[in-house]
């Protein structure tokens, strides 16, 4: 990454530009109110002034004529003040005031004027000034002026506005300076969920995100990802496992298979011979076939979340199910019985859930001795959800390997004589897991020798 | 009878149309779903084995444009995809049964077998084999005029054998149709009913109704 140009197209920066260009935008409207809170009360103000004073000489030319006019002039123009006056006559001859010339000969009318003019100070220096006022035609010809000198609003106000626009501009290096910490910040830590991110593709399944535990949208975000990774690394441990499992467990029929047919194609033609050779290749091609189905079962269950799940009167399906069973294991020599309480409903799908109890109920029948005893509960717990218990006085499994055998393809040596490929107990532990409820192994029942096994579905109850 | 067999792996095609006409069925092969639709509409099956995937138009589509159609012939589906939704689709869309693949030759025949066999069977209310009556409105067996004790699953047990009688029905077709399982069971649970069915029917009877089939299942027979 190259920060530098990396930064400036990061959101955070983007929010920082956004946010200079609405200090600047304040200032503007900073700027405008003060011009008319300040200049603009001024030549209000001026105006007023200005009215009065004219009016006032008016008064004093139409009481006293010219000469009384000129001494009020002289007198009024010699105080100190922002007021100026000039009076000149018709033609523009100044007579006596402020100024050596009027800015500007007046119409016929009496008019406001704005104007520039050049003065002395104390010491003598030039100085530019602005004024406003009132400017017209007395009676009989002589023109009068008066109006205010607006030299130090105009100071004040150039003042205000330099010192604002010095602080427009320290807000807007302010705004994108901290916008460029922000997101230099932000894109740090972003950054460091990208590179765990591309670790992780790169192969480091182990790699997470870094945590800083300040609660933040970062930390979330790193969280939602390490419990991603933590999925995924099962999924590809598991996918993993899977593989080599079935490479092994593969191996062995395969090569049954292959063992009896080309035993029967080498040994003399004999019918007899050939079709016995023919029927065991086939039961091994089934029992493939048997194991290929379970892994592809197992596999829609884990990975497909589109099943049709309603509510299913679970009651109703292990009372069948017992009603199912119960005969084959008379029949066997070992019993089997029910006891399900009545109305239990689980949001679920039928034949996955049927399936799930009935592999339950097959591994106890076909690991429980003659003469043994299996139960079929079914209850609600006192937490609100739904226990399945098939529960045999078997031999049972050691607590050690409870977990172990809920693994794909795990047969514990015990078992490595019975048919199977040890698919039974994952395929109704990723059941539960589709049905948000989970697979629990704990002793079954007591015959006064063993423990047995109970394999309980702990599944939530449907509203 | 006359199948119209919709295939397009030509080996497939080639070893179900051998077993089909060692069955004494007559045999005829479309190789694509557009194929095996037209063939269907048009040439007076009487029953349609379709694959579920098939170039130009699948299985299912095909099924549900027949139905539309009006061609009532009964399909049942081939299929490497057997899960339950897929079944589902497969019989809303209009087929009669769904078979999944893997299967066995025998299984195949004795579906098409039934298909045929129960292609107008809803109007029935009573159903007779030999001296073996059941009245499916009271819900009483008889045999020989005595009255036989069923629970309500041998019930429908025998009467699936009896609507599908003189023909052979494979432990899968009752696990689909009696239980509606749509797995295997590891064990011989089939067979033990069947034979506690058989302990009701036929024990005190000369003559025995309710025969095995070895490899494939039971055949209900007078």
């Amino acid at each position: 990454m190259r920060p530098s140009l990396a930064l400036l197209r990061t959101t955070t920066f983007r929010l920082a530009l956004a946010q200079a260009g609405v200090v600047l935008m304040f200032v503007v409207a900073l700027l405008v109110y003060v011009y008319f809170a300040t200049i603009g009360q001024l030549v209000a103000d001026s105006d007023v002034l200005a009215d009065q004073e004219y009016a006032a000489l008016e008064r004093a030319y139409a009481e006293g004529g010219i000469r009384r006019l000129n001494q009020e002039v002289v007198e009024r123009a010699a105080r100190q003040g922002p007021l100026l006056y000039v009076l000149a006559e018709g033609n523009g001859l100044v007579v006596t005031g402020d100024f050596q010339q009027l800015p500007s000969l007046p119409g016929e009318s009496v008019q406001r004027i704005d104007f520039g003019f050049e003065s002395t100070d104390a010491e003598g220096a030039a100085q530019r000034g602005r004024a406003r006022g009132k400017v017209g035609r007395l009676l009989n010809g002589p023109i009068l002026l008066v109006a205010r000198d607006l030299g130090d609003s105009e100071v004040m106000s150039g003042r205000i506005t330099r010192v604002l626009w010095t602080v427009a501009i320290l807000g807007v290096f302010l705004s994108i300076a901290s916008g460029l910490i922000a997101s230099w910040l932000a894109s740090r830590r972003a950054e460091a969920l990208a590179s765990t991110a591309r670790d992780v593709m790169a192969g480091d399944l182990k790699r997470r995100a870094p945590v800083r535990g300040e609660g933040d949208e970062f930390d979330a975000l790193a969280e939602a990802m390490n419990a991603m990774l933590d999925r995924l690394e099962r999924l590809m441990q598991v996918s993993r496992t899977a593989g080599d499992a079935i490479a092994h467990d593969l191996r062995s029929p395969l090569t049954r298979f292959r063992q009896k047919l080309e035993a029967a194609l080498e040994a003399p033609a004999d019918t007899a011979n050939d079709r016995e050779a023919l029927r065991k290749a086939l039961e091994e091609a089934d029992s493939l076939l048997d194991m290929f189905a379970a892994v592809l079962k197992l596999a829609r269950v884990e990975s497909n979340p589109n099943w049709r799940f309603e509510r299913i009167d679970a009651s109703d399906i292990l009372r069948e199910l017992v009603d199912f069973y119960e005969p084959a294991a008379e029949e066997q020599g070992r019993t089997l019985r029910g006891e399900i309480a009545p109305d239990l409903f689980v949001n679920g799908e039928t034949g996955l859930f049927t399936q799930a109890v009935s592999n339950l109920v097959e591994n106890a029948l076909k690991y429980t001795p003659e003469g043994g005893h299996i139960a079929l509960t079914a209850a609600r717990r006192s937490d609100g959800r739904i226990e399945i218990a098939v529960s045999d006085d078997g031999p049972g499994i050691a607590p050690a390997d409870r977990d172990r055998v809920q693994e794909r393809f795990v047969r514990l040596e015990s078992a490595r004589s019975s048919p199977g490929a040890g698919l039974g107990l994952s395929l109704v532990a990723a059941v539960a897991r589709l049905h948000r409820g989970g697979l629990h192994l704990r002793d079954g029942l007591d015959n006064g020798e063993g423990k047995g096994l109970g394999a309980a579905l702990v599944l939530p109850a449907a509203a | 009878m006359r199948v119209l067999l919709v295939e397009d792996d030509a080996d497939m095609a080639e070893s179900l149309r051998a077993s089909l006409a060692a069955d004494e069925h007559e045999v005829e092969i479309a190789g694509d779903g557009e194929l095996g639709q037209s063939m269907a509409a048009t040439g007076g099956y009487d029953v349609i084995v379709l694959d579920r995937m098939l170039p130009k138009k699948l299985g299912v589509s095909v099924v549900r444009e027949l139905r539309e159609q009006g061609v009532s012939t009964p399909v049942l589906i081939l299929s490497a995809l057997h899960d339950e939704d897929h079944r589902v689709e497969g019989l809303n869309a209009g087929a009669n049964d769904y078979l999944g693949k893997p299967f066995s030759t025998r299984e195949l025949l004795a579906r098409v077998r039934a298909l045929w066999n129960g292609r107008d069977r809803d109007v029935q209310t009573r159903l007779q084999v030999g001296d073996l009556e059941m009245d499916l409105l009271a819900r009483t067996v008889k045999r020989g005029g005595k009255k036989l004790d069923l629970q309500p699953r041998e019930f429908r047990l025998l009467e699936y054998l009896m609507r599908n009688s003189g023909q052979t029905v494979t432990r899968k077709m009752l696990l689909e149709n009696v239980w509606d399982y749509h797995f295997d069971p590891q064990t011989n649970v089939i067979d033990v009913h069947i034979s506690r069915l058989r302990s009701k029917i036929d024990r005190d009877f000369a003559q025995s109704l309710l025969h095995t089939v070895r490899g494939s299942g039971y055949r209900l027979e007078a």
